[in-house]
């Protein structure tokens, strides 16, 4: 009895070793499967399955609550079990400091001064040292049956505490091994992730915990914050991504053009690129995207709300932008999975790619912000000053509604400049090709590959976007350049025109200068191409002179009298004979109008003319078709014409 | 009747002792017990348990190597002993009668002793307990050359393993070199430094006993931390002081 | 503007470790720098400095008015500080002589060069493209750190200007600064925040008779420079700049950061303030 003895360290497994538990569920076992023959992990397996069918979301729910209902049971447990433990030591105490008081008080006859150190302070006060008398005596040997008695006993704890020890040994093994397989499954998982590139790190602020970084460094510290997540271990040893309190689920920024009140383009949510939806390095993208689009989103609101002044509209959700004309640009942050996002708009191939570009321009330049923030941020800064550093917003809209709003511009001024020389070339003009140099500005360097020049692409982006349109004249050397500059990035904002030209024929011409208004670029060239046309019909007849019949007397022919008005002059002899020629020019036509004029010297204008009733009118215009001359008489035939009668 | 030898007297104090020593770890457990909430830590609690498992082994061996001479030991109380106002507690201090829960401790260890073997169905939910019933019909010479027989051979199974280190047997036989360990660190292989530690403790136990097996915990018992501190092979630590590079660096000289 | 700095002794065995823990905190790439430090010492009582001089006709006119302030101020050391990058110096194994031997160094025979240095080795200087008349330099003026502060960071008073490139020693001269000596610093530079990082050591240049009493035009090969610190110690700085050093709000704001540093740092590195009297820029 005495060479063996194990404290039990944990009271409740003896509870496990009284017989009366484990018959009890055998017999229910038995009861309820017939027997253990049948019973194998498949059948139970199969059988719990069933279960969890058949209980559906409820079961679940159920189990829940049970686990809470646990953690405080187990509590109570706990602290029940504590108190038992206490109470036992305390009482193996009491009980072990009556045999030292014994044997003390015993031994103090002989070694009082040691005996003393370990009596009670109780016996101390109570009986005197050397009051215990002790003698060897030889009583009579025991009976066997006390003997057998004693070594029965001992045999029988012997068996249970090797039955226990065993048992205990046992469980820590199995307990072990699964938690081996675990840690080795779990850690597989963990080294799976980093060799696919991911970053994998402690956790700032749990640092026994295996985080994986997937977020941007250089976003805003909340959502650079976010870019991090705990890799848990499940029971089983698989990965869990842990996000906190961050919402699950992927969500992207959605692009949607509008014209007038149609949908008519629209961005389809990234795709899962792969199709085992659920592994681990498939949630970790999910979880970057997510947290880039929601960072897009927030970086997005931040800009429209500058860019207010606009017109460009924010709510709760939606960010409105009146882009050009009847085109609106809408951004919303929408749920990937959400299956109304996918209703079909009766959609134009132009403004999905439109859309699509859209989307795409405002992640390339939100990665391009991200990239300045990196450079910025790794400068030797500035020195501390109480005022606090502002935090621009990024230019993720402003460029893309800058070429918005260029483009549009440029084609209305395209097909103005267009409709005006087609108009003129159908009254038989032969008004040159213009050119039209779209985005003149953006030079497209050679080598992409170097970061460099990938972001120096990126940057020539967000400079003011330039197109130039030039056109040769009718008369010689004549050129019209009309330099348009849209820029959203920096006032002055909108776009902006510089019409220049280079008419020899109207020596103190001036330049109208920078022009905002697409109305005023339009009256400008308009106004231009008039006054080409008069110096066109003045100069005529001396080109005309100079080849015919040098000797005869000078015809008569029309004289530019008032050219910004479009007016020529025909004089002539008698006083109240002289002839007016008047001009108008719009996009779509051109009419000549000749009428005689009574004031004594023609030069009078307006209703000082003396206008008379008798008009010939002759009008061209604008013909898409590319038939040319339609049967009339060009406009240089109707001015000889008039010329002569 | 006779008075005590000497010889018997130091028995006594060796008794003494060991039951001071029991008393002492089982008060340091309460105390430690009731100074932390729920539990202090679990390695601490093990340590203890330990401790005063080792204790009243101590104090049980005692008993039984001179179980002669303290079975044939009479204590009665003196004349100086106040007998008329203390009799109670002279009647704790000579108590022999076991306490009531001792005495159905040994009441379940003689049903133990003496159980029939439980029906078969024991055996098949727990291979452990089916050894048990092959047990119970050994004879009481066999059960004793078995226990004679196990201790031994579990101590020699348990000293074939290496129960500390960073690799695997199986690791090591592959060689080491080709562990994945996707740590940037290299672990040290301790086996040589393992075996000589076992080697010693081998030592020590042997002159002692071969009953606890593997209780070579690392002292402390809470190996669960990283070694975050960084471990250098060669450390060497700067010559000039910090304060004579930043005077050079400021006036191009040292002092 | 005032300079906020702690300081840290780093053994040659811990700075790989360092660096990569500097790169994780500051979340970026080491900037590996190279500088060439001339320590001046004012030779004449302050006031008599005339500052038009020389090449000085390049230099800001802001600048040339903040050079005018430091210099005069009183007599103190000044540092001039010129970046040098990684490919002015030299390269090892070419040499004066070896680059004579072989006019072509498109194809630069190997073996000649090995020979060369071994049969020359102490008079050889090695050659690089370095143009000492291109460096551009900054004089970098520091004030004794303030006495008494009880913040437990040295605080100093600090500003710098642009100065000509090239010979500087003309215009220090005018300025009434002789040269002292040079020491090139190396190490790599990181950001954290509004903290610059700096973990460097001094390197010494390999004595050459005649140079010690000018800044060399030469470079020698990186080989050839020895640690002040013969252990191969570095020095880890970690500073901060403040516009306005009376305002209190702002100092303590900067030393609040150093701390917040030294305190994520502390199980790697021990910042702590420097001995003022290190620091001690006056001329005794």
């Amino acid at each position: 009895m005495a060479d063996s003895f194990t404290l039990p360290l944990r009271p409740n497994l003896e509870k496990s070793d009284r017989p009366d538990t484990l018959p009890v569920e055998i017999a229910q076992i038995n009861e309820q499967w017939g027997g253990f023959r049948d019973v194998n992990e498949e059948v139970l397996l199969a059988k719990l399955a069933e279960e969890e069918e058949r209980g559906g979301p409820l079961d679940s729910d159920e189990d829940g609550d049970k686990k809470e209902m646990d953690t405080t049971e187990r509590r109570e447990e706990l602290y029940k079990r504590r108190a038992e433990i206490t109470q036992f030591a305390m009482a193996s105490h009491m009980e072990t400091m009556f045999a030292l008081d014994f044997i003390s008080l015993l031994l103090s006859k002989h070694a009082p001064r040691q005996a003393e150190t370990s009596m009670s302070a109780f016996l101390k006060q109570v009986a005197p040292v050397g009051s215990l008398n002790s003698e060897v005596v030889h009583p009579p040997p025991k009976p066997d049956s006390v003997n057998k008695d004693i070594s029965t006993v001992s045999r029988g704890w012997r068996i249970q505490n090797f039955n226990s020890a065993a048992n205990k040994l046992l469980g820590a093994a199995s307990r072990l091994e699964k938690e081996v397989e675990a840690e080795t499954k779990y850690w597989n998982s963990v080294l799976a992730i980093k060799d696919k590139g991911w970053k994998v790190c402690r956790l700032p602020r749990e640092r026994q915990s295996l985080g994986v970084q997937y977020g941007f460094m250089e976003a805003t510290p909340v959502f650079r914050d976010r870019g991090l997540a705990s890799l848990r271990r499940g029971n089983d040893g698989s990965l869990v991504l842990d996000q906190g309190l961050v919402p699950s689920g992927s969500r992207f920024v959605r692009v949607r053009v509008k014209r007038g009140s149609r949908i008519t383009g629209c961005t389809k949510p990234p795709g899962a690129s792969s199709n085992d939806a659920e592994s681990i390095e498939q949630r970790i993208l999910q979880a970057r995207d997510s947290v880039f689009e929601d960072e897009l989103f927030h970086e997005l609101v931040r800009e429209a709300r500058a860019i207010a002044s606009c017109g460009v509209t924010t709510r709760q959700n939606l960010i409105q932008i009146p882009a050009a004309d009847d085109l609106e640009i809408l951004l919303d942050l929408v749920d990937t999975n959400d299956e109304s996002v996918h209703t079909e708009q009766e959609s134009s191939q132009d403004d999905v790619v439109l859309a699509n570009g859209v989307a795409h321009s405002i992640r390339i330049l939100l990665s391009f912000a991200h990239r300045q923030n990196l450079h910025r941020r790794t400068q030797v800064p500035l020195p501390l000053t109480p005022k606090r550093r502002p935090n621009p917003e990024y230019h993720l809209l402003r460029p893309a509604l800058a070429y918005l709003q260029h483009i549009s511009e440029a084609r209305y001024l395209e097909s103005f400049v267009h409709d005006i020389v087609t108009t003129l070339r159908s009254s038989g003009f032969q008004v040159p090709e213009f050119t039209a140099q779209m985005f003149s500005n953006w030079n497209l360097p050679h080598h992409h590959s170097s970061p460099n020049a990938l972001e120096g692409l990126v940057a020539s982006s967000l400079k003011p976007i330039e197109s130039v349109f030039q056109g040769n004249l009718l008369t010689p050397n004549s050129v019209f350049t009309v330099r348009m500059r849209t820029n959203m990035s920096f006032p002055p904002f909108g776009t902006h025109y510089d019409v220049s030209f280079d008419l020899p024929s109207v020596p103190d011409l001036k330049s109208p200068g920078n022009l905002s208004l697409r109305e005023e670029v339009e009256a400008a060239v308009a106004h231009l191409l008039l006054l080409d046309v008069v110096m066109k019909i003045s100069s005529v007849e001396a080109d005309e002179e100079k080849k015919t019949e040098p000797d005869t007397p000078a015809k008569r022919w029309w004289d530019p009298i008032y050219p910004h008005m479009g007016e020529l002059l025909l004089a002539y002899d008698h006083p109240e004979k002289h002839k007016k020629l008047r001009i108008v020019l719009s996009r779509d036509q051109l009419s000549l109008e000749t009428y005689l004029v009574r004031c004594i010297d023609g030069i009078g204008i307006g209703a000082a003319e003396g206008r008379s009733q008798h008009t010939e009118t002759k009008t061209w215009k604008l013909q898409q078709s590319p038939g040319g001359l339609n049967q009339q008489s060009s406009a240089m035939d109707f001015v000889t014409a008039e010329a002569s009668t | 009747m006779a008075t005590l030898t000497n010889d018997q007297i130091k028995v006594l104090e060796q008794s003494r002792q060991r039951l001071a020593q029991l008393t002492r770890s089982l008060g340091s457990l309460i105390a430690s017990l009731n100074q932390s909430d729920p539990l202090p830590p679990w390695s601490s609690l093990q340590s203890q348990a330990s401790i005063i498992s080792n204790n009243l082994i101590s104090v049980s061996e005692q008993l039984s190597d001179h179980r002669d001479l303290l079975s044939t030991l009479v204590a009665y109380p003196g004349p100086e002993y106040p007998g008329r106002t203390q009799a109670n507690t002279l009647e704790q201090l000579l108590r022999t009668k076991l306490d009531p829960r001792v005495e159905d401790w040994v009441e379940r260890g003689r049903i133990a002793g003496t159980e029939k073997p439980p029906p078969d169905t024991f055996a098949i939910a727990n291979p452990s307990l089916a050894a048990t019933a092959a047990q119970k019909q050994l004879t009481e010479a066999d059960l004793a050359e078995l226990w004679e027989w196990a201790p031994i051979e579990a101590n020699e199974e348990a000293r074939r393993r290496n129960w500390g280190g960073n690799f695997t047997l199986e690791e090591r036989e592959a060689g080491i070199q080709n562990v994945v360990t996707g740590l940037r660190k290299q672990l040290e292989d301790d086996e040589e430094e393992d075996d000589e530690e076992e080697e010693e403790e081998e030592e020590d136990e042997g002159e002692e006993e071969m009953e606890i097996v593997g209780v070579h915990r690392k002292s402390g018992g809470n190996g669960v931390e990283f070694d975050i501190a960084p471990h250098h092979a060669h450390p060497v630590q700067p010559v000039v002081p910090l304060s004579d590079i930043l005077r050079y660096m400021t006036t191009g000289r040292m002092s | 503007m005032h300079e906020l700095l702690l300081f840290a002794s780093v053994p040659t065995h811990q700075h790989a470790e360092l660096l990569q823990q500097l790169a994780g905190l500051t979340a970026m790439q080491p900037r590996h720098c190279f500088e060439r430090r001339l320590i001046f010492k004012a030779y004449r009582k302050p006031g008599v400095a005339n500052a038009r001089v020389g090449a000085s006709q390049d230099l800001q006119s802001g600048d040339l008015q903040r050079v005018n302030k430091m210099l005069n101020g009183g007599m103190f050391y000044t540092q001039v500080v010129g970046p040098v990058q990684s490919t002015d110096f030299a390269d090892a194994g070419v040499t004066d002589a070896a680059a004579n031997a072989n006019p072509n160094p498109v194809n630069p025979d190997p073996d000649t060069d090995t020979k060369m240095d071994g049969m020359d080795s102490e008079s050889s200087i090695p050659r690089s493209a370095y143009d000492f008349d291109q460096q551009s330099w900054q004089l970098e003026f520091r004030d004794i750190p303030e006495a008494g502060t009880r913040s437990a960071v040295t605080s100093r008073v600090m500003a710098t200007a642009a100065l000509p490139r090239g010979d500087i020693v003309p215009s220090m001269n005018a300025w009434g600064y002789s040269f002292v000596t040079e020491y090139l610093v190396e190490g790599d530079m990181f950001i954290h925040n509004d903290i610059v990082l700096n973990l460097h050591r001094v390197l010494h240049y390999p004595t050459t008779p005649g140079e010690e009493n000018q800044p060399r035009h030469q470079m020698p090969t990186l080989q050839q420079m020895a640690p002040l610190e013969k252990s191969g110690s570095y020095v880890l700085q970690a500073s901060m700049m403040v516009q306005d050093g009376s305002n209190q709000e702002t100092m303590k704001t900067a030393s609040q950061h150093l701390f917040g540093l030294r305190e994520q740092l502390k199980s790697a590195v021990r910042l702590e303030m420097a001995d003022r009297l290190s620091l001690d820029t006056r001329v005794k």
